[in-house]
């Protein structure tokens, strides 16, 4: 199992960060290096790729806000 | 399962991209094969566009060739006009398509007429993108969808993505076209976090190249019952309905037009031929609209006997509401559409 996380130092730490879009539902295969969601920061996304290939599990929901370095989901 | 089976699951071979990085990404290569590409806008430089439409450009070509502008429509669209009749092939972003008041003029009295004024001789290849429609409680001056506004104008094309795939394709063809394309997008279908995303608009999109015709709709779902024409978000919504009907044993045929202009009678008609049933449903206001021109279209054609009178679900005549309860009262969705396919059912003689 692979975790998920939050880029760090990508942006201020004030400013807030919300979990914007999963480009992959729950239990969705994904394979390495695929955007599997955005990281809105004021306007503007960061994309996450997937650390790994695998099954997603999602554990923080879209609109969520998130700080760098937090466990967003898991890769199986 | 056997183990094999697991592991074709685990590992598609697909990419799936927003229509927001769809859009970007088209641009991008486009620009290049193409130097004479030039995109302006406000925000679309260093922020990549308030609706991601230009992610990374900025970055990749430099400031002359991906532009920020002053917040003067009227300057920077009259500008695009003036360097497509000069030979280059801009890329301007309307940032919201309710904001064409105070740039219509460069649009449908010179860009549109400007191959027709010259006998031909200067053409006007410029993509105006523009953001449209409502539902996250933006009001009357940022939610409009202007179809029917756009698409009645002559001399320009009108195109408008349901998803990620055909967002890329749609975008190469319209930056291809020598004449000016309108590329609107659907907000609620963009892939912006802030303004949610309907998310069968989030698709796998080729990273190669390849071209969505303008001027050919799309059936998304195939049926023998009632046909359900929509574009952008209501198509989402008609196929949402679709699956519902399906368990009522009622098989709607689901059609995404993808192009407002010129539109793509042939298929619809075919579809009506087939079906006996015609439901239009798009979220621009419902009078003078996509709704009454759809219908006319073939009623006109006279290739399709209808089982039942056609029916229209659109906005109504009212400036959008800003209150979420009364604005989400009042557009199109996947209810209203179920509804409005089970009466006419009922209404067959």
């Amino acid at each position: 199992m692979t975790e998920i996380r939050v880029p760090e130092g990508q942006w201020e730490t004030d400013q807030e960060a919300a979990l914007a879009t999963w480009l992959y539902a729950d239990g969705e295969a994904v394979s390495t290096g695929v955007t599997v969601c955005e990281i809105m920061v004021e306007k503007t996304s960061f994309e996450v790729p997937a650390p790994a290939g695998g099954v997603l599990a999602i554990a923080i929901a879209e609109d969520d806000v998130v700080v760098p370095g937090q466990i967003i989901g898991t890769i199986t | 399962m056997s183990s094999s089976d697991t592991q074709i699951t685990a590992a598609p071979a697909e990419r799936r991209l927003t229509i927001a990085k769809a859009m970007s990404e088209a641009i991008g290569q486009e620009m290049e094969r193409d130097p004479s590409i030039i995109v302006l806008g406000e925000d679309i430089g260093k922020m990549g566009g308030v609706f991601g439409t230009t992610t990374g450009l900025h970055d990749q070509f430099g400031r002359d060739r991906v532009k920020d502008t002053p917040i003067s429509e009227t300057a920077f669209i009259g500008a695009a006009v003036g360097m497509a009749a000069s030979g280059m092939r801009p890329i301007v972003e309307l940032m919201f398509v309710d904001f064409f008041g105070v740039c219509m003029d460069a649009i449908y009295n010179l860009a549109a007429k400007q191959s027709y004024f010259s006998g031909g001789k200067v053409s006007c290849p410029m993509v105006l993108m523009t953001s449209v429609g409502g539902g996250y409680g933006d009001a009357g001056q940022h939610s409009q969808c202007l179809y029917a506004t756009f698409g009645h104008l002559p001399g320009m094309k009108v195109v408008m993505p349901s998803n990620a795939h055909d967002a890329k394709g749609l975008m190469l063809s319209a930056i291809r076209d020598d004449n000016p394309v309108i590329f609107m997008f659907h907000k609620a279908l963009q892939g912006m976090g802030w303004l949610g995303t309907i998310a069968g608009s989030i698709t796998d999109t080729p990273d190669d190249d390849y071209v969505v015709p303008i001027g050919k709709a799309n059936i998304v779902r195939q049926g023998s019952d009632v046909s359900i024409v929509g574009l952008g978000a209501t198509v989402h919504h008609g196929l949402e309905a679709a699956n519902k009907l399906a368990e009522a044993g009622i098989e709607a045929e689901v059609i995404d037009l993808r192009t407002i202009a010129p539109l793509d009678r042939q298929t619809i008609i075919q579809s009506v031929s087939k079906t006996g049933r015609l439901l239009v449903v798009d979220d621009d206001y419902l009078s003078f609209g996509i709704g009454a021109e759809v219908i006319t279209s073939v009623c006109e054609s006279g290739a399709a006997p209808l089982k039942c009178p056609p029916q229209r679900i659109a906005h109504p005549d009212i400036p959008i509401p800003f209150s979420p309860v009364l604005e989400h009262f009042i557009l199109p969705d996947a209810k209203k559409i179920e509804q409005a396919v089970l009466s006419m059912m009922k209404a067959e003689k």
